[in-house]
């Protein structure tokens, strides 16, 4: 048989669907086609399957009949009130508002980064601070949100610049969450270089996680990294061996709490997949997020330096991800935060809440981010964007704005209704909808529209190219692979690091 | 006369195509991507001709490239537009359940924020503190003079404004 791209002009008009099947969508990976449906089961047929379904021809008494129907792709015998269960309980997240609050304490940072998406500013701007009665309204109106559990999340510049405050905004929100006992954490992402022993003592006692950059192995790190008078690499190191110990002394689990990394894969990380995933491995990480460069900050303007054509990235990723499989087969227990995401959706029947990968997307509804002074936007990259000149997703302030104003924002409505993905053109095709999400910030900054064109979509490309893999990899089916992915797509709670107060 | 043609100028492009080949709605929006970049100019160019100029902000932009990018949005927005209306139902009850889950019902502070005065206070747009007598009487009559469906018309008024 030829591709499949000639198939249907072989077919002519005797092109048809078997009767009963669901709706699905199809797409040509590693040599088989791979059905998916509204539902989110996925089925591998082989070219001949495939040539005979779309001719019409389906034998109830075949394999593929059988294989069919286990998948949900018929409607005889489709339990239609089970199936409007499992969507319901996928799209729960719907249910709640925000979960993710961004403040940022200050954009002064110690730190130059070739790629800085927070738009820092020198160590002596102290005027871009937060004050500790901004901090607290921000706490105010992360409170209000209607979801069970927030998480607050102290960003930069570089946090640990402006630590009074963010100290300040910590006892703040214990104090205020007395009355609303909701499930509280705080998380810091922090390049650790101002970090000292009474700041970790701090952080460690109000369970706050930490999390930081490493882009590799020192050579790389420190070229992309840097810190004046200093080795942002061995900065960052010595500290997450020091917090990971300190962790270990107050009895918790290694391999559940340590301090997470994240990387930004620039046109040099490129050339460094394995050394990239030993570093991590070498440093106690148990994920690796292989994140592609975005177009946000200051990488926007340096993109002739640190950006590349996708087909190299999905090479690099492609490198990274077997290379961390081998370790797997080899003992450690280590993930791809990408496949993870990915995977929790096709293997797991549920899905992460993983807000740019989300239909809708998280913009507003699943997390605002607070600006230094006071103003409220839909996202980090929203955030990022006012800060080099773009105010399109700014959506409020702390000093006027009520909760329910910004939730029901008109910004806020036209990012839902742009990143429901069934409403896209060539989403609406594509055989990876029922996974997929497209954060539309990233659309308006690259396309100058929240809709974006997905075909010429950088973030579609990576998306498309991450689930091609992954999807060969289940067609391959090789049980040991398979058995290293489905565990990643079992989340352990850190339930030490959620402050669970009841109301009074 | 081919469906799309263009000509390049300084710094600027000029595209036409037959107007017929997409809803108006989507000409407005792919011309709309470009105002970041672009000084855009919509007109009739003849007969059943849309002509759409792009004229670069900023020197040395690549004018030709614009005419791709152009079509190309011109087309994911009509698209876009087809599959809205086929999907309205959804779109709607997905943007309705996401709104409704994070704003929440109202709380104190936005029932005290609402303009209840004096004046006001009293006021029952809805008629619920009217008897049904009071509410109906009007209705009720088969057949009524000028002077009483005037005042028909004149409650119905303030029902609307009040909603």
């Amino acid at each position: 048989m030829t591709g499949l791209s000639t198939l249907f002009t072989e077919l002519g008009p005797a092109a048809k669907a078997p009767a009963g099947l669901v709706p699905f969508r199809f797409r040509e990976v590693g040599g088989d086609i791979l059905l998916t449906n509204f539902l989110g089961d996925w089925l591998f047929v082989t070219k001949d399957e495939f040539r005979s379904l779309a001719r019409g021809e389906l034998d109830p008494a075949s394999p593929l009949h059988e294989r069919l129907a286990s998948r949900s792709f018929l409607r005889e015998g489709l339990d239609q009130a089970k199936a409007a269960e499992r969507i319901a309980y996928k799209k729960r997240f719907l249910n709640w508002g925000p979960n993710l609050h961004i403040a940022v304490v200050t954009l002064r940072c110690n730190e130059t980064c070739v790629y800085c998406h927070a738009s820092r500013a020198n160590m002596d701007a102290v005027h871009t601070d937060m004050t500790p009665e901004i901090g607290e309204k921000v706490v105010d109106l992360m409170l209000q949100s209607t979801s069970p559990s927030v998480t607050l999340e102290f960003q930069g510049g570089e946090p640990l610049a402006n630590f009074p405050v963010m100290k300040h905004v910590i006892e703040y929100a214990l104090a205020r969450n007395r009355a609303y006992g909701k499930g509280l954490e705080f998380t810091m992402v922090s390049n650790l270089a101002l970090m000292d022993e009474e700041k970790l003592a701090f952080l460690v006692d109000r369970k706050v996680q930490v999390c930081t950059s490493i882009d590799g192995p020192e050579h790389l790190h420190t070229k992309q990294r840097i810190l004046a008078g200093g080795n942002a690499h061995r900065e960052a190191v010595k500290w997450i061996e020091r917090i990971n110990k300190a962790y270990i002394d107050i009895g918790l689990d290694p391999t559940l709490y340590h301090v997470e990394a994240l990387l930004t894969t620039t046109r040099e990380a490129l050339k460094y997949p394995k050394e990239i995933v030993d570093t991590y491995v070498g440093l106690g990480c148990r994920a690796i997020f292989l994140r592609p460069i975005d177009p946000f900050g200051f990488a926007g303007k340096t993109a002739q330096i640190v950006e590349y054509d996708r087909a190299a990235y999905h090479a690099f990723y492609r490198t990274a991800v077997e290379h961390i499989l081998d370790l797997n087969r080899r003992g450690e227990q280590v993930l791809e935060r990408y496949g993870s995401i990915f995977l929790t959706k096709i293997l797991g029947d549920d899905d992460p809440n993983f807000l740019d990968i989300r239909n809708p997307s998280g913009s507003g509804i699943g997390a605002l981010a607070y600006n230094y002074d006071g103003k409220i936007f839909s996202s980090d990259e929203g955030r990022m964007m006012y800060e080099t000149g773009d105010p399109a997703f700014q959506i409020g302030d702390v000093f006027t704005s009520t909760y329910r104003s910004l939730m029901k924002h008109e910004t806020v409505r036209a990012l839902v209704m742009a990143s429901i993905r069934e409403a896209q053109p060539d989403c609406v095709n594509c055989t990876y909808t029922p996974y997929c999400g497209i954060q539309p910030e990233h659309s308006y900054r690259t396309q100058g529209t929240i809709f974006g064109r997905m075909r010429e979509s950088t973030l579609c490309a990576v998306h498309k190219g991450i689930q091609d893999f992954l999807f060969d990899k289940l067609r391959e089916n090789d049980p040991k692979t398979v058995e290293i992915l489905r565990r990643w797509t079992t989340v352990r709670a850190r339930t030490h690091f959620i402050h669970a107060s009841s109301a009074s | 006369m081919s469906d799309m043609s263009f000509h390049l100028g300084e710094g600027s492009v000029r595209i036409e195509f037959d107007e017929d080949l997409y809803p108006k709605d989507a000409i407005y929006g792919a011309a709309y991507v470009f105002i970041d970049r672009c000084w855009v100019h919509l007109d009739r160019a003849g007969d059943r001709r849309i002509q759409v100029t792009l004229k670069a902000k900023k020197a040395g932009a690549d004018t030709q490239a614009f005419v791709g990018e152009f079509q190309n949005e011109l087309l994911g927005q009509t698209w876009r537009l087809r599959i809205v209306e086929e999907n309205k139902k959804l779109i709607e009850s997905i943007t309705a359940r996401a709104l409704g889950g994070a704003a929440g019902p109202p709380g104190l502070d936005e029932l005290l924020a609402m303009d209840i005065g004096e004046e006001t206070a009293f006021e029952d747009p809805l008629g619920i503190a009217m008897s049904w007598e009071e509410k109906y009487k009007k209705k009720g009559k088969a057949e009524g003079t000028k002077a009483e469906a005037e005042g028909a018309g004149e409650n119905a008024s303030g029902g609307e404004k009040a909603s």
